[in-house]
């Protein structure tokens, strides 16, 4: 085995063996806690760079080790699973950094970063899979890692919060493994390919491939949060705001997303799976998602509920290009991955700052609050305005590229979707944005924190400022070639659609 | 000097003022920057006034793709006129703002929509333009709220409300717009909108995007609630500027000159037209005299709508209607600057003072009416040459209407005149008149000469029939205006002849009051019910459907006995394996029967 293929290797024991430490690490280690975890973090940082350089440049990494007879466990780098790869690796730096400046001297400390770091291993894992299989095994790593982190808390509300969490997604995760199992018995192969591998399949199979894709579909949406299976996702936001930060930017509904992303271009192929006719009823499902967890959104009070129907409905923008499956739509949903990401986390992290400085839960609460916390303000508003759409932030590219590809695929009426979602996103943040900086502050705020002069704690502060001006970046920089627009317009060219 | 310095001048137009808006929000600096707030403007300034012909920046990074220009004169005289009115009423919040607390918070938002009213005159693609457009309006919701009455809040809701409203149709009709023609770009995108398939969506779409901000009728709801509320040097630059990045959309996006697009112009045409006099008489009726000016640009705007729809029927005459149209428009803005920031002068004058500020008022009040020898005159008298350009039945009725509407205009800045004239009780008394008449002198001064560097030299322009022609509509107006006057002193002195119900007077027998917004309120009664019906639907109904889906199918799953099934098909399976062998056996015999054979 060469270099190459020990780095995926190190990319998941980046974060695994920090993990596997810290569960034996006493509460009180915290020095050792946070150098182990910050040193995982950066190793990934740097693997991950170092795996950019290589695959720009047309290397190629994969490790095959035997799992079953004629299985494999399959780790591989290409393109897609280096976008994911990145948007997993410079998230969790930022949420690690932000995650221990929240957790400052609360109890089961060690638990929390030991499921935390198994968490974003098996993003990790999810990202690099090489096969369908593989996939199987790190999605359902995920769905057990993540269950510990939303029940933190330990509430009453945390654990039944935790409870649907796991009903969904072990639902899902069936419906997932019926599919594998069942296109194995169809195809005898798993292996992602460029443009699927189902085309030799005859006629006869139809049926099953569309029952197939029913169920796949209904075992990623669960995590993707494709309504009606996003029953979960707004109560699991009891879980502290860096879980629901990663939760929602990176790890559980983006590794659904990617899922999506995988069956529908390296299972089926897009013109397969368009010549079967599913890719309609997905973009249905999608839109249908987009507007209603807009809607939702629009009457929450509880500032993380209302982030978190958002998410499901940004999420689907993810879904929404690949369904349209065309050149230009593709690059614009792919890229919402990384941008939503950017947005969301940005979002999250400023209301982790809120109920952590000030003890603000409720949007009700946030009236003045941009006078007493401006910078972490500031970070939510570009954060609010890329979800909008408004340039320059990054939702807009993903936005235009959406709206160009649905033109190119002649889907019109996805234009309407992407306008209306713009109208319900702003009817739902413009109103916290004319709070927070034009409301008169209250006498006292609920819980107040005293850090001097300064707003907040530096972890906290910085995090969200990162990913703020990264959002800014990614939009304003976008047609750079290391932009992430600039990435998967080359992931469309080199590994979608061939010339 | 070489090319470079231009281009650097160009990026500082826009940077300039978004260094300044976020230097403000260090507190250690902050008392400095605010003394170089107003000069924000300064690069834009020199740029309009300095620059070559053509200086162009193409940054094929930025964005997706961001073209930076003033390659015309078109955008030369926007900017001219645009930058000049941002640093003229910064200084003036300066003096009108110093003892407020909100002084700063309000200085970062004029900062931040100078950057995009400035910026959004330079953009020469469909990105970038939409980015300052948006820029503008998003900052700009700060100066309509930002006195923070309940007034000023309703006035922002509404307004924040259309803003979303025209961003969201200005990208529809850019995507498709791009996806029709390939570019970004304008000077592609137009030249392609011309014959594209969807140009007439397009054209809609882009008609709602920018109508809104150039208060077209129908679209104007907002206009006349925001731009009075606002602090009074704010209310100069949403109504003599930013109003007319709307126009500017217009000119940059639409086919124009390419294309003979005969309804589309009549609509234009018909609907400014509309405007021109709507504006006028809701604008009568109001008493606030900020309001008054709104609907006046109301008015104006039309006029402006209406020479677009001009230059859509007749495509072959758009290059003299584009330079009547700019030359309208720059007219129109300082006007309108000069006359709100004159608002607020008289406002704080006392004495003599007020006297004379209340005369200077005159200047722009009587070239907005369009009196000879003033700017209104010439921009008028090039619009009016223009209409004989326009299809069949419309020339006439142009050139009727327009003297006409110049009637009404001068009715109503008589009427402002008079408003202005009555003290007005409790006006908040600020410290320095003089921080505030000065740079209110400079752009009076400006109205009056600016103009006349850029009209065409037109021998006909100052034959006598021009000067008597712009003198009728003025003369009739200031008659009706004091017969109105005197009528209404009549009244007042002889309480008897007024209509006298329930004892008094009826409310608004003077003058009737068609509330600021007029439309506005039968449409949210309308609208309200529909409104409270979906926010039921959404938060509580569909919900709850979706709830009940999902119980009824957990009831489906736990009230089967999934035990007793079990169980029974376990028993079943019993009698089950008896049939199957004697199946087996059966198949056995058939098997061995047909081997044999």
């Amino acid at each position: 085995m060469n270099l190459d293929a020990w780095i995926p290797l190190l990319v998941i024991a980046s974060a695994l063996l920090p993990s596997m430490i810290i569960f034996g690490l006493p509460e009180h280690r915290v020095r050792l806690r946070t150098v182990l975890n910050l040193s995982g973090a950066s190793i990934k940082f740097a693997l991950v760079g170092w795996m950019l350089w290589g695959v720009y440049h047309g290397h190629h990494y994969e490790v095959r080790l035997a799992l079953l007879p004629d299985l494999e466990l399959v780790l591989l780098v290409d393109m897609l699973s280096l976008f994911f790869v990145t948007l997993s690796a410079v998230l969790w730096l930022m949420t690690t950094v932000y995650a221990i400046g929240y957790l400052e001297g609360s109890p089961h400390r060690s638990r929390f970063f030991g499921f935390f770091s198994l968490c974003v291993t098996a993003t990790a894992g999810v990202a690099m899979s090489g096969n369908l299989m593989t996939f199987l095994l790190f999605y359902e790593l995920l769905t057990l890692a993540t269950y510990p982190l939303i029940i933190h808390r330990g509430t009453e509300v945390a654990r039944r919060a935790g409870q649907t969490y796991l009903a969904y997604t072990l639902f899902g995760g069936a419906f997932l493994l019926l599919g594998t199992v069942w296109l194995y018995t169809l195809t005898g192969t798993l292996e992602f390919t460029p443009q699927g591998f189902l085309s030799g399949i005859g006629e006869e199979h139809r049926f099953a491939l569309i029952a197939i894709f029913a169920l796949l579909i209904a075992g990623l949406g669960v995590k993707a949060a494709l309504v009606p299976l996003h029953g979960w996702l707004p109560q699991a936001m009891v879980a502290p705001a860096p879980v629901s930060a990663l939760l929602h930017a990176v790890a559980v509904v983006k590794a659904g997303a990617f899922g999506i992303v995988r069956v529908v271009y390296d299972v089926y192929g897009t013109e397969f799976a368009r010549g079967l006719g599913v890719l309609a009823p997905l973009a249905w499902l999608a839109a249908i998602t987009i507007i209603y967890g807009s809607l939702r959104a629009l009457f929450q009070d509880d500032l993380k509920r209302r982030l978190a129907f958002s998410t499901v409905s940004q999420v689907s923008y993810i879904v929404l290009g690949v369904a349209i499956a065309g050149p230009v739509a593709t690059i614009g949903g792919l890229v919402h991955l990384v941008h939503q990401g950017f947005m969301k986390i940005t979002l999250f992290f400023c209301a982790g700052n809120l109920a952590e400085t000030l003890g603000i839960h409720k949007i009700s609460e946030m009236n003045g609050v941009g006078r007493r916390m401006p910078w972490t303000m500031a970070a939510f508003t570009v954060g609010a305005f890329g979800m909008i759409g408004a340039p320059p932030v990054a939702g807009f590219i993903s936005k235009w590229y959406l709206g160009l590809g649905a033109l190119e695929a002649h889907q019109g009426w996805v234009i309407l979707v992407l306008a209306g979602s713009s109208l319900l996103n702003a009817a739902y943040f413009l109103p916290i944005l004319h709070a927070a900086w034009f409301g008169d502050p209250p006498v006292a705020w609920p819980e107040e924190r005293d850090f001097g002069r300064k707003e907040t704690a530096w972890a906290l502060l910085l995090p969200p400022l990162v990913t703020a001006a990264m959002a800014l970046g990614a939009g304003l920089l976008a047609p750079l070639s290391f932009s992430p627009l600039g990435w998967v317009k080359l992931i469309a060219a080199r590994e979608f659609y061939l010339p | 000097m070489n090319a470079l310095f231009p281009s650097l001048v160009l990026l500082l137009v826009v940077i300039w003022p978004l260094l300044l808006a976020g230097s403000l929000l260090l507190s250690a600096a902050h008392s400095v920057v605010l003394r170089f707030a107003p000069w924000g403007g300064l690069p834009a300034l020199i740029l309009a006034v300095f620059a070559p012909p053509s200086v162009s920046l193409h940054l094929p990074w930025l964005l997706l793709g961001t073209e930076l220009g003033l390659v015309d004169d078109t955008g030369r005289l926007f900017l001219l006129f645009t930058a000049l009115l941002w640093w003229v009423a910064g200084m003036y919040a300066r003096a009108y703002l110093s003892d407020e607390p909100g002084h700063s918070r309000f200085f970062v938002y004029f900062l931040l929509s100078m950057a995009g009213n400035l910026g959004l005159i330079l953009a020469q693609d469909l990105a970038s333009f939409y980015l300052f457009f948006a820029l503008m309006s998003f900052a700009s919701y700060g100066l309509v709220v930002h006195e923070g009455s309940i007034e000023a809040l309703r006035a922002g809701r509404i307004y924040i409300l259309l803003v979303v409203i025209g961003e969201v149709a200005l990208f529809a009709a850019m995507v498709l717009a791009t996806s029709a023609t390939g570019a970004t770009e304008f000077a592609t995108v137009r030249q392609g909108l011309a014959q594209a398939d969807l140009r007439d969506l397009i054209m809609l779409l882009a008609f709602i995007g920018f109508g809104i901000k150039a208060g077209v009728l129908g679209l104007h709801l907002w206009l006349p609630l925001a731009h009075p509320v606002s602090p009074t040097p704010a209310s100069a630059v949403l109504s003599g500027a930013m109003i007319k990045a709307g126009l500017l959309g217009w000119l940059r996006l639409l086919p124009l000159g390419e294309v003979t697009l005969l309804q589309w112009g009549e609509a234009f045409m018909a609907l400014g037209l509309a405007a021109a006099f709507y504006g006028v008489v809701v604008g009568l009726t109001q008493r606030d005299p900020k309001t008054l000016l709104a609907y006046s640009s109301i008015s104006q705007m039309g006029i402006l709508t209406m020479a677009v729809g001009l230059g859509l029927a007749a495509p072959e005459g758009y290059p003299a209607i584009l330079t009547a149209i700019t030359l309208y428009a720059l007219h129109h803005g300082l006007c309108k600057g000069a006359l709100f920031l004159g608002v607020g002068v008289v406002g704080v004058c006392r004495g003599t003072q007020r006297r004379w500020a209340w005369f200077a008022m005159w200047l722009p009040a009587l070239a907005l009416a369009g009196a000879p020898l003033t700017s209104g005159m010439a921009a008028k008298f090039l619009l009016k040459a223009q209409t004989v350009n326009a299809p069949g039945p419309w020339v006439s009725v142009l050139q009727t209407a327009l003297p006409w509407s110049a009637v009404a205009t001068t009715l109503l800045v008589g009427r402002l005149l008079f408003l202005l004239y009555q003290p007005k009780a409790g006006a908040v008394n600020h410290h320095s008149p003089a921080g505030l008449i000065r740079p209110w002198a400079l752009l009076v001064a400006g109205t009056v000469v600016l103009p006349w560097w850029f009209v065409p030299e037109t021998p006909t322009l100052w034959s006598q029939t021009t000067v008597l022609g712009s003198l009728w509509p003025l003369l009739f107006g200031a008659v009706l205006t004091i017969i109105a006057v005197l009528w209404r002193a009549h009244l007042t002195r002889n309480p008897g002849a007024m209509p006298i119900r329930d004892g008094q007077t009826p409310a608004g027998y003077l003058t009737p009051r068609i509330p600021p917004g007029d439309l506005l309120i039968p449409i949210s009664a309308c609208i309200a019910p529909a409104l409270t019906y979906g926010r039921r639907l959404a938060n509580e109904q569909l919900p709850r459907w979706l709830d009940a889906r999902l119980a009824s199918l957990r009831r489906l799953w736990f009230n089967v006995d999934w035990q007793r099934i079990i169980a029974t098909r376990e028993s079943s399976l019993n009698h089950w394996s008896k049939t199957m062998v004697l199946l087996v056996l059966l198949g056995l015999i058939i098997a061995t029967l047909g081997a044999s054979q």
